[in-house]
Formats: C-alpha cells, sequence, structure tokens
C-alpha cells in the first residue's frame, strides 16, 4: 500500500478572532501549502468543515476556497460529523491518496463561533441558535431542555469516580498539569499557571464538573497538506500516516444500553489503528488526546490502552503523561488549555503532533519523539478516530 | 414553549402524549417480541412496522446524576439523572429530590411532572 505523508500543517493562534472564517481558512491553507513546499496548481483535493455549532455556519465552503486559491480539485467535501470531522477528511483523504486517485489534499478547517457573552446578552436575538442546539439532542434527550452535552459528561465523570473511587483532587490535577503543557505554547489560549486550589474552588457549572475543568469554545483555524510519496519535497520534515481506523458505537450522545463511563468507539479504533500500524500502545511517544473535560481526559486514556481502568489518575499524579514520563499526552495544552475550536481541533492535535516527530516543538519537544498518536471523536464520544503517525521513509521499501 | 422542534418522529409524540396522560409507555415489536428504548416506528431488529405499547417498568436505580446552569427547563436546582429499569437500559430523566440528598445506586420510582413552560415530562423519586 502507497504510503501517505502530512507534509505540512499550519494554525491559528487560538482565543477570539476577528477576521472572517474564510479568510481565517484561506490564510492556513496558504500557511501549509509553504509548509509542505507546494503551490496550488499542485493540490488536487479540498475538504473542510463547517465554522461552528453556534455559528450560522455557510456551505459551500471548500468551493468558495477552491475559487480564491485557485484550485482545480479531483476531490471536494464539506464534511460535518461534529467533533470528527477533520480528521474523517484526513481519513477521506488518505484513503483517495492511497488508491492513486489524487495524489495530494488540503484539509482545513476555520471555527469562529458566536461568543457566548453575545449569546447571554442577547438571548432573544440568538434564540433560533440555542433552540437549534436543542434539538442536535434526540426527543428524550431534548425535551429536558438540554443545550449542551455537559449534563451527560458529568454523569459519566461522577460514574467513574463511583466505579473507582477516584478524587475530586485527581479530576482537577488533570486541568493543572494541562496547563503547565500550554504555557510552552506560544500560540495557546491561556497563558496564566492554574492552581489545584483554583481549579477545586471554581463553581460547579454541572456537578462534579468545575468550571476550570471544563473547554471552552473558541476561534481558531488549521490546515495540513497530505501528500502520496512523490510529492514529498523535504523527508526530513515529512510524517507518515502509519494507520487510521474509525469506529463508531450505534448511540446519539447517552447510551441507552450499556455503561454511561464507557466509551467502547474509543479502544475499537486504538486498537485497530495500532494492529494495522504494526505498533503497540507502549511505543507511542506522544499523542494529542481529545478530552473536552478534565475527568473524560483520564478516561481516554484508559480507552486508548495507555492505562488500565482506574489507573490514568494516579499516572497522572506520579509524573507518568507528562515531560519526563514514559508517554507525553496532550503536550499541547489539550482541549482544556490550548483552547477548543472543535471544528478545527483534530487539525490542532495533528499539528502537535507533526511538530513533535519533526522536532520543531520548541520548549515543548519530547526528545527523540519518533511515534506518536491522534484521538478524536464526535458527540458524547458515540465515535472515535485513531491516527498513528510515525517518520518511516517508504521510498526504500517501494524500491526494493 | 413549542416542542416540535425535537420531535423527530410520531413515536417521539405519541410516547409524549402518553405520557401527557400518566402512561409510560414504549414500543413492543409484535414480531419478533423486542422491547425498544426509545420507541421506534419500525423494529430495528427484524424491520417489522407492526409495533404495539407496552409499559415501561416503574421502578428504577439511580445511576447518575446532575444539573445543568444553562438549559431550555430544568435549570439547577432541577437535578436530571440516568435511571436504569429492569430489560430496557438506562432512561434521562428529571430527579425530584435536592441534588445534595441523592446517591448512586438509589432506588427510584416514576411519577410525571409538568415543567413550568407546560410540557409533560418524566421523572424519578428516591424510595429508599
Amino acid at each position: 500500500m502507497a504510503g501517505v505523508y502530512i507534509a505540512g500543517v499550519a494554525m491559528t493562534d487560538i482565543g477570539w478572532q476577528d477576521l472572517d472564517a474564510h479568510e481565517l481558512g484561506a490564510r492556513m491553507c496558504v500557511e501549509s501549502l509553504r509548509d509542505a513546499g507546494l503551490l496550488p496548481s499542485q493540490v488536487e483535493g479540498l475538504l473542510s468543515t463547517p465554522h461552528g455549532y453556534m455559528a450560522e455556519t455557510r456551505k459551500m465552503i471548500t468551493q468558495r476556497m477552491a475559487d480564491y486559491l485557485g484550485l482545480e480539485c479531483g476531490l471536494m467535501l464539506d464534511i460535518d460529523s461534529g467533533g470528527n470531522s477533520s480528521s474523517v477528511a484526513l481519513h477521506l483523504a488518505c484513503d483517495r491518496i492511497r488508491l492513486g486517485e489524487i495524489r495530494s489534499c488540503l484539509v482545513f478547517a476555520a471555527q469562529k463561533e458566536v461568543p457566548k457573552k453575545q449569546v447571554q446578552q442577547d438571548v432573544v436575538g440568538y434564540f433560533h441558535l440555542i433552540k437549534a442546539a436543542n434539538s442536535l439532542y434526540d426527543s428524550y434527550q431534548a425535551a429536558f431542555g438540554v443545550i449542551s452535552p455537559l449534563p451527560f459528561y458529568a454523569m459519566a465523570i461522577q460514574r467513574y469516580m463511583y466505579d473507582y473511587g477516584i478524587e475530586p483532587e485527581d479530576i482537577a490535577r488533570v486541568a493543572v498539569l494541562l496547563r503547565d503543557h500550554s504555557l510552552k505554547h506560544p500560540q495557546a489560549a491561556y497563558d496564566k499557571p492554574l492552581t489545584l486550589d483554583e481549579v477545586m474552588s471554581s463553581p460547579l457549572v454541572s456537578p462534579p464538573i468545575h468550571r476550570l475543568e471544563s473547554s471552552e469554545m473558541h476561534d481558531g483555524a488549521a490546515a495540513l497538506v497530505l501528500v502520496s510519496q512523490e510529492l514529498v519535497q523535504d523527508w526530513d520534515r515529512a510524517v507518515r500516516v502509519a494507520a487510521i481506523a474509525e469506529a463508531h458505537d450505534a448511540t446519539s450522545f447517552l447510551p441507552y444500553q450499556g455503561e454511561i463511563d464507557r466509551f467502547p468507539c474509543v479502544e475499537r479504533a486504538a486498537r485497530t489503528a495500532l494492529g494495522r500500524s504494526g505498533y503497540g500502545i507502549a511505543d507511542i511517544d506522544v499523542a494529542e488526546v481529545y478530552g473536552a473535560f478534565a475527568g473524560l481526559e483520564l478516561m481516554m486514556y484508559e480507552e486508548l490502552g495507555f492505562f488500565g481502568r482506574g489507573e490514568a489518575p494516579a499516572a497522572v499524579r506520579e509524573g507518568r503523561t507528562t515531560h519526563g514520563g514514559e508517554v507525553l499526552l496532550n503536550p499541547s495544552g489539550g482541549r482544556l488549555s490550548l483552547g477548543h475550536p472543535a471544528y478545527a481541533t483534530p487539525l490542532l492535535e495533528f499539528n502537535e503532533v507533526v511538530r513533535q516527530l519533526r522536532g520543531e516543538a520548541g520548549e515543548r519537544q519530547r526528545p527523540g519523539a519518533s511515534v506518536g498518536l491522534v484521538h478524536t471523536e464526535q458527540g458524547f464520544i458515540n465515535g472515535s478516530i485513531v491516527t498513528v503517525l510515525d517518520r518511516q521513509d517508504e521510498r526504500a521499501a517501494g524500491a526494493r | 414553549m413549542d416542542t416540535k422542534h425535537y420531535m423527530q418522529d410520531r413515536a417521539a409524540e405519541e410516547f409524549f402524549s402518553r405520557l401527557a396522560e400518566g402512561m409510560f409507555q414504549t414500543t413492543r415489536c409484535s414480531k419478533c417480541g423486542k422491547t425498544h428504548y426509545p420507541p421506534r416506528v419500525v423494529c430495528p431488529h427484524c424491520l417489522n412496522e407492526d409495533l404495539e405499547w407496552v409499559d415501561l417498568p416503574r421502578h428504577g436505580v439511580l445511576m447518575a446524576f446532575t444539573q445543568q446552569e444553562a438549559a431550555l427547563r430544568c435549570r439547577k436546582p432541577d437535578v436530571l439523572g440516568m435511571v436504569e429499569l429492569d430489560g430496557i437500559g438506562n432512561i434521562f430523566t428529571r430527579i425530584d429530590a435536592p441534588f445534595e440528598e441523592l446517591r448512586i445506586g438509589q432506588k427510584v420510582a416514576f411519577d410525571t411532572w409538568t415543567s413550568p413552560d407546560g410540557i409533560a415530562l418524566h421523572q424519578f423519586r428516591p424510595i429508599d
């Protein structure tokens, strides 16, 4: 099977943005092409996502970008699969490149959300969006007024704490650690350290979730360029997509059957991706994990197979998930502290792992990192995509 | 408030209108005999469309509970929870008790509840 490489990456600063989502996206497309050493005339595929959940998103986003940058493509699609969207895009692009239908694909996502304060101050003006947020959930969840998955995550975390005897401080510590990580990231949304006391004394937004254990929505954009072997310009900086696996459970938000604190799709996607890549979980040097809440982050570490059930809190406490530990998890600061422009989030995760594997992560660098993993999810972790990345150069294999 | 925006099918309309009359029911396939929750308009096990409405258990076990700050209804101090019903699975419901007095594993019993904006919903109340 022909190799697919990530040749270029780009991301904006995370926070509130003044520029229109189109311009944010265009700038990231251009920056990632420069990083890959390619011109628009060499782009053969273009994939993107909506601009946000509350945003009154445009349609035909990729078409407008193709016109703007002069991209004549053999694949073009706006993909909406919630938080997984830009990973789905990457998966599709890899398949088409492997099939030989295209040789390169630009994947971008630009999230520009309606600021929460704006919605709160003008509830009437934005009521149609609040109602739209409510109807994201099925009739039996929406009827109770739900407009975010926060209460569902709260119950999953409560149950996880109950099942494994996990203390509130164990959860709060994750938020503190992720903030420590993001302090080394010049593009992160947050630049002030957090203490355990600050997290523990922040209000309970949905008990047991403290406000500082919950990721805020942000604006941000990112892009990456995928290419076949023949279009790699700089082998010292190309990162190989070793394997991708996608797994979806037959659930939409709350699981009516099964355990509320288990996410089987994560385990399935991780096991399959690792199996296809030929690596074991112990081979992973660095990973970006999609955990929108501190408690969830711990559960994801376990479902991915880094630790046994109920063992992630001790691993975090003992420094096994940070610099100098056995695996570096969310060096970017993760969703909690890098910031969470949801549709762009998977591409931010790829940005981080690609930079780590190139040795370009600056202060955040894990020395000698050579195998990385990216995990993304959608809904209430109803679906997951796991990608394994490495530095393997397949030219030699192809020549044999 | 208009609830049409979240009524996903005829089964949902039927479920909530039965609930308004005090009935707590779901669908069962008359062909393969499997019970569904949430109710369906077609059996996902055998694809049969001939379904009947049957009673759901009125007692269950509290699996988890929380509160929501931002919501269209059932805002804090209301409590929401997952209740396990024997043979059915977990249902998402309002819990009729102060948050501080609840614990996981408590036995709870069904009741109807009408929200201040006039929506007929279900809730469960601790019985031990």
